[in-house]
């Protein structure tokens, strides 16, 4: 107890020295007392480098009294709640004799806290040695919490976009979902619906009738093709006419089993709206379909499929050689119907030449780049 | 040769029956469920399968085809989604896409039996996707 009141002393005459040393009317020890930025001066050549002066305003500032701040270190402003790590700072900076600027949480005489900016630099003398330490500190609890607010309602918006992205996820998952249910659902009941009339042709004993239901069966297995071929795109809004056209044609003429019905093909991507697949399909099934039928006569014959652009405009070709046959008559009679609707609603020329044994038929479908966007 | 059909929608199975017996082939039984295609597979000892992917005890088709394969019984999924078809094809042939055509199917199941009684000259039809074609194709989310 004795000793540290021998050091209270020691610091106390070392600040009388240091104040000493200047004329009262110095400006610069004024200036130090008066200014409103707390300062202080501490005395490294003592035990625990004690604070040797302190101004007003840092009296202010912490509560505390000139007499229980002299001959004490600076780590008194500090409590619990300090950051380790900041004092350890100031501490190697000081033993290394740098300056050093850091923010710290100080507390007052009444235990309450304020943040505290310090900056602390060591003062030299001639000879290089270091005499005193300067610290001088600035409140900035009120910048420290605006901070603060900020920070919290930025985590609160962040909170709030996280929550509406979570939820947009989820609806689009939902979404997605739905899409894939629904495409699924479709794809059964067409296959349930071609089922049902397969079925129904063979329990029937009545041939025109399986003629009927096979003609119905053969236009619902187009709409069954669509189907596959529909959101196979990345873009999805498109569907790809000339592979529908391919699978199609393929299939059909492979399951007659006949050799002598030679099929050559010329396609090109051609990515028509998605809304105008059904329509175009069931004309190039209509046409397809005929040909075919022309093929089975007994000469068998070729079947030529072009589908491509050609100025602008989609040309689909089919043409075929071969003798012609009498057609179904009821047969045919549905298929110039769906041929003039489908037709009708695409705002398509259907353009039908006999040269000699070929018959060539062309589709063309005007499709400008706007119309192509449209959905 | 003796076919095993993996459907767990009765008509689409009971249809495909008779288009498979049509083609002169027998079908060994129907399975809607994989525990009863498992079931079927060590009794019946079919020389094929078709598999639905999705069947009464959910996607189980994939394991069913796993179980085929580890049998050495060749297969073909029938699956209204293909791409769901996992990337090795669990040792499927390949998969027919639903709603295939009478034709389509026909024609697989033709290029099928020559392949199972042991002629692979002819070439796959359209309506058949192989392991290989599906890898190149696009797939959606």
């Amino acid at each position: 107890m004795q000793e540290k009141d021998q050091y209270r002393t020691d610091a106390r005459d070392a600040g009388n020295r240091l104040v000493a040393g200047h004329v009262s009317e110095d400006p610069f020890a004024a200036a130090f007392k008066a200014t409103r930025m707390p300062m202080i001066v501490t005395d490294p050549n003592q035990p625990d480098n004690p604070i040797i002066f302190c101004n007003e305003a840092f009296r202010k500032l912490t509560g505390y009294s000139d007499d229980e701040v002299i001959g004490r270190n600076c780590r008194f402003l500090q409590g619990s709640d300090t950051d380790r790590e900041t004092v350890s700072n100031i501490r190697e900076a000081v033993a290394a004799g740098r300056d050093i600027a850091v923010d710290i949480l100080n507390f007052r005489k009444d235990g309450s806290t304020f943040w505290n900016a310090v900056f602390i630099s060591p003062v030299r003398d001639e000879t290089g040695k270091i005499v005193y330490f300067f610290a001088s500190q600035l409140d900035f609890t009120t910048v420290k919490s605006r901070e603060a607010d900020l920070a919290a309602a930025r985590h609160e918006a962040e909170a709030e976009v996280a929550k509406h992205t979570a939820n947009l996820r989820s609806a689009m998952e939902a979404r997605t979902l739905l899409v894939h249910e629904v495409d699924h659902r479709v794809k059964n009941n067409l296959l349930t619906m071609a089922s049902i009339v397969k079925m129904h042709s063979r329990v029937t004993r009545d041939d025109g009738r399986r003629q009927t239901l096979m003609s119905v069966l053969n236009r619902i297995e187009a709409l069954s093709t669509v189907q596959r071929k529909l959101f196979t795109l990345d873009d999805v809004s498109k569907f790809d006419m000339s592979e529908f056209t391919r699978e199609l044609v393929t299939d059909l003429v492979d399951a007659t089993g006949r050799k002598d019905i030679r099929l050559s093909l010329d396609l090109s991507p051609l990515l028509v709206p998605a809304v105008k697949a059904t329509p175009l399909s069931l004309i190039v099934n209509e046409l397809v379909g005929d040909a075919v039928r022309q093929g089975l006569s007994d000469g068998g014959g070729d079947i030529h499929v072009v589908v491509r652009r050609l100025n602008g405009h989609f040309l689909i070709r089919i043409e075929d050689t071969s003798e012609p046959v009498e057609p179904d008559v009821e047969n045919a009679e549905l298929g110039r119907m769906l041929i003039e609707a489908s037709a009708l609603q695409l705002g398509a020329e259907i353009e039908r030449k006999r040269e000699g044994r070929k018959t060539i038929v062309d589709v063309v479908l005007l499709i400008g780049d706007q119309q192509e966007n449209a959905h | 040769m003796k076919v095993m059909i993996v459907e767990d929608e009765m008509l689409l199975a009971m249809e495909l029956e008779s288009e498979v017996e049509m083609a002169g082939h027998q079908v060994t039984g129907v399975a809607m469920s994989s525990s009863q295609a498992k079931e079927q597979i060590c009794t019946s000892r079919p020389d094929f399968a078709f598999v639905d992917i999705h069947l009464m005890d959910g996607p189980t088709g994939v394991d069913v085809g796993r179980q085929l394969a580890a049998a050495g019984i060749p297969y073909i999924f029938v699956s209204g989604n293909i791409k769901k078809i996992p990337e090795d094809f669990a040792g499927a042939l390949g998969a027919i896409e639903k709603p295939y055509t009478m034709n389509g199917m026909k024609n697989a199941l033709a290029y099928v039996s020559a392949i199972v009684q042991g002629d692979d000259s002819g070439s796959p039809p359209v309506s058949l996707v192989l392991a290989e074609d599906l890898s190149s194709r696009p797939r959606i989310a």
